[in-house]
């Protein structure tokens, strides 16, 4: 019988012990709250700056970009990558460092050098992407980057990359030129790398 | 499972139930509500974790160990790459150290946070599940402020980690924790000695030391049956043996020892520990040093096989790893906490009500990523 009244007691104490700190979350609810109105507010993103460029590199993964005009065909990301998402194909140019201007092509990177590739596919399907970081390492031009990266002013840190179709996540940033505009413009027998 | 009897009913619980923590079928032999017999089948998750190591560098596995234990990714890199440099005798310095304990640490708090709030949410309490989530939050802001990403986060890698700590990471984790420990007094009231609660986990599921070591048990279930069982204590690897810590065991406090509630109890104790150690590994964060400095530009480790093996926040997590001199692993093996702790759910939920069962899967924190790879 004590026993039996001993279980009740306590269990009536210790609920209102919970409930005390239940209590005290509302009301400190103004002081304490953490639940945010998603699409009105958001949360602030973390700011720090380390990286390529000490100045303006943010480590946010939210997507990855290519600066295309930089990209030199080395084919370093696309080996890092462990699921296989960033596809390329290279075509030779028959004067390295030139300008093509019928295709596009920049001869020369932002660092200064001379590119001996012209990237005729750059595939990144953002839909098999793991967000390991691991082909932004490799980039001997440093051209590509999680989206917030060097250029943080060019393009908008944001989580929602969302796309109503899933193709819309395969994203393509090769010029857009065909095959053959390519190949009278190089006007040697191209020379396929996939 | 033999032969059924016309009293006896076979239930599935799961693959898709939300108290299985994942995708995890349990064929539960019930007499009424007595369950006698339990059989968990697993692989809804497989996805060849150890096959597709083979297929790729040892600089890829590391993406891929995240996604095993996705609860705590850290921990599963720090297993790994502590493998990798010892097969390849990389010295690494001490500012990467301090840095992946730290890490290493703060995941161990956001793990214990998330098995116990769900596992409250699985008794029937729902409001420590919102408290305990919220301070998670904060260990993954931590989280996203130095490397990016929130819960796979590549971010120790062999020979160092992927990005130095930001500016203000150690007043960050500071004031994190001054947050969150007196934090640990709240969930203690509301949840740890309600009597409610204490009569669903007390003496229910009760797993012996003899039992638990014969079945590979490890981690905080170990500790909750009253085994002094530690690696980071008894085997230390990285910098461990450097730092000032207890190893809480279960002490049948409410009931018996290697209850429900001890196994739960064992973990709350268990983030005050990790949190001690987060405070000495802040205080004696060396200053200066390349957190780069030791990467090797090629990683091609000698011939040869490694096992080691490291406390993740589930217990004993291993790596095995057979080299052939190549790129790419010749055999990687990954020991599997959750593995063990799962396997023991036959033996000490048969006799229990149906209720309970849920209780004292619950109890043992798996997840079922790490389970089935």
């Amino acid at each position: 019988m004590g026993n039996y009244l001993r279980n009740i007691w306590e269990t009536i104490t210790t609920m209102l012990t919970g409930m005390r700190v239940t209590f005290q979350h509302l009301w400190l609810i103004r002081r304490n709250n953490v639940t945010l109105q998603y699409p009105e507010e958001r949360w602030p993103r973390p700011e720090r700056d380390i990286g390529f460029d000490h100045s303006n590199y943010n480590v946010i993964r939210s997507r990855l970009h290519v600066d295309i005009d930089d990209c030199i065909g080395c084919l370093k990301c696309e080996r890092a990558c462990p699921v296989d998402c960033i596809k390329i194909d290279t075509v030779k140019v028959p004067n390295r460092g030139e300008d093509i201007h019928s295709i596009g092509h920049t001869g020369i990177t932002a660092n200064g050098t001379k590119k001996a590739m012209v990237v005729s596919r750059f595939d990144i399907d953002m839909s098999e992407c793991c967000y390991c970081n691991l082909c932004v390492y490799p980039c001997p031009e440093e051209c590509i980057y999680m989206t917030g990266g060097p250029n943080s002013e060019k393009h908008e840190i944001d989580y929602e990359f969302s796309q109503y179709d899933r193709n819309d996540l395969i994203f393509r940033f090769a010029k857009k030129v065909s095959d053959e505009e390519i190949e009278s413009a190089t006007s040697i027998s191209s020379e396929r790398e996939s | 499972m033999g032969i059924v009897k016309g009293d006896q009913m076979v239930l599935n619980i799961g693959p898709q139930h939300p108290s299985t923590h994942g995708v995890l079928r349990l064929k539960v032999v019930t007499d009424g509500e007595i369950v006698s017999d339990i059989e968990p089948i697993i692989g809804y998750l497989h996805r060849c974790f150890e096959k597709h190591c083979e297929n790729s560098t040892y600089e890829q596995v590391i993406p891929f160990t995240d996604r095993c234990d996705y609860i705590a990714s850290m921990n599963n890199n720090f297993g790994y790459v502590v493998a990798m440099e010892k097969l390849m005798e990389i010295k690494v310095p001490d500012r990467v150290e301090y840095i992946r304990i730290i890490m290493a640490e703060l995941n161990r708090i956001a793990s214990h946070l998330l098995a116990l709030g769900v596992y409250g949410l699985d008794v029937g309490a729902f409001t420590p599940f919102l408290y305990m989530f919220r301070d998670r939050e904060r260990i993954l802001d931590i989280f996203e402020l130095t490397c990016g990403a929130r819960l796979l986060y590549n971010y120790m890698w062999v020979g160092g980690v992927s990005h130095d700590l930001p500016v203000g990471f150690v007043e960050t984790v500071y004031g994190f924790l001054d947050y969150f420990e007196p934090k640990l007094k709240e969930y203690n009231e509301i949840l740890t000695y309600n009597k409610i609660f204490i009569e669903r986990t007390a003496d229910v599921g009760v797993l012996p030391p003899e039992v638990a070591i014969s079945y590979g048990v490890s981690g905080p279930n170990l500790r909750g049956s009253g085994v002094k069982w530690d690696l980071r204590k008894d085997e230390p690897y990285s910098i461990y043996e450097r730092f000032d810590f207890d190893v809480p065991i279960g002490e049948g406090t409410v009931g018996t020892t290697g209850d429900c509630w001890d196994r739960f109890y064992v973990r709350m104790l268990e983030m005050t520990e990790s949190a001690k150690i987060l405070r000495q590994a802040l205080k004696d964060l060396p200053q200066d040093g390349d957190v780069h400095q030791a990467i090797p530009k090629k990683i091609r480790p000698p011939k040869g096989s490694i096992y080691q093996r490291t406390e993740s926040p589930r217990g004993d997590l291993a790596y095995y790893i057979i080299s052939d001199g190549s790129p790419q692993p010749y055999r990687l093996k990954m020991r599997s906490p959750a593995f063990t702790a799962l396997s023991v759910l036959n033996e000490i939920s048969r006799g229990w009500m149906l209720s309970d069962v849920i209780a004292i899967l619950g109890s043992l924190d798996i997840v079922l990523g790490e389970i089935d790879r």
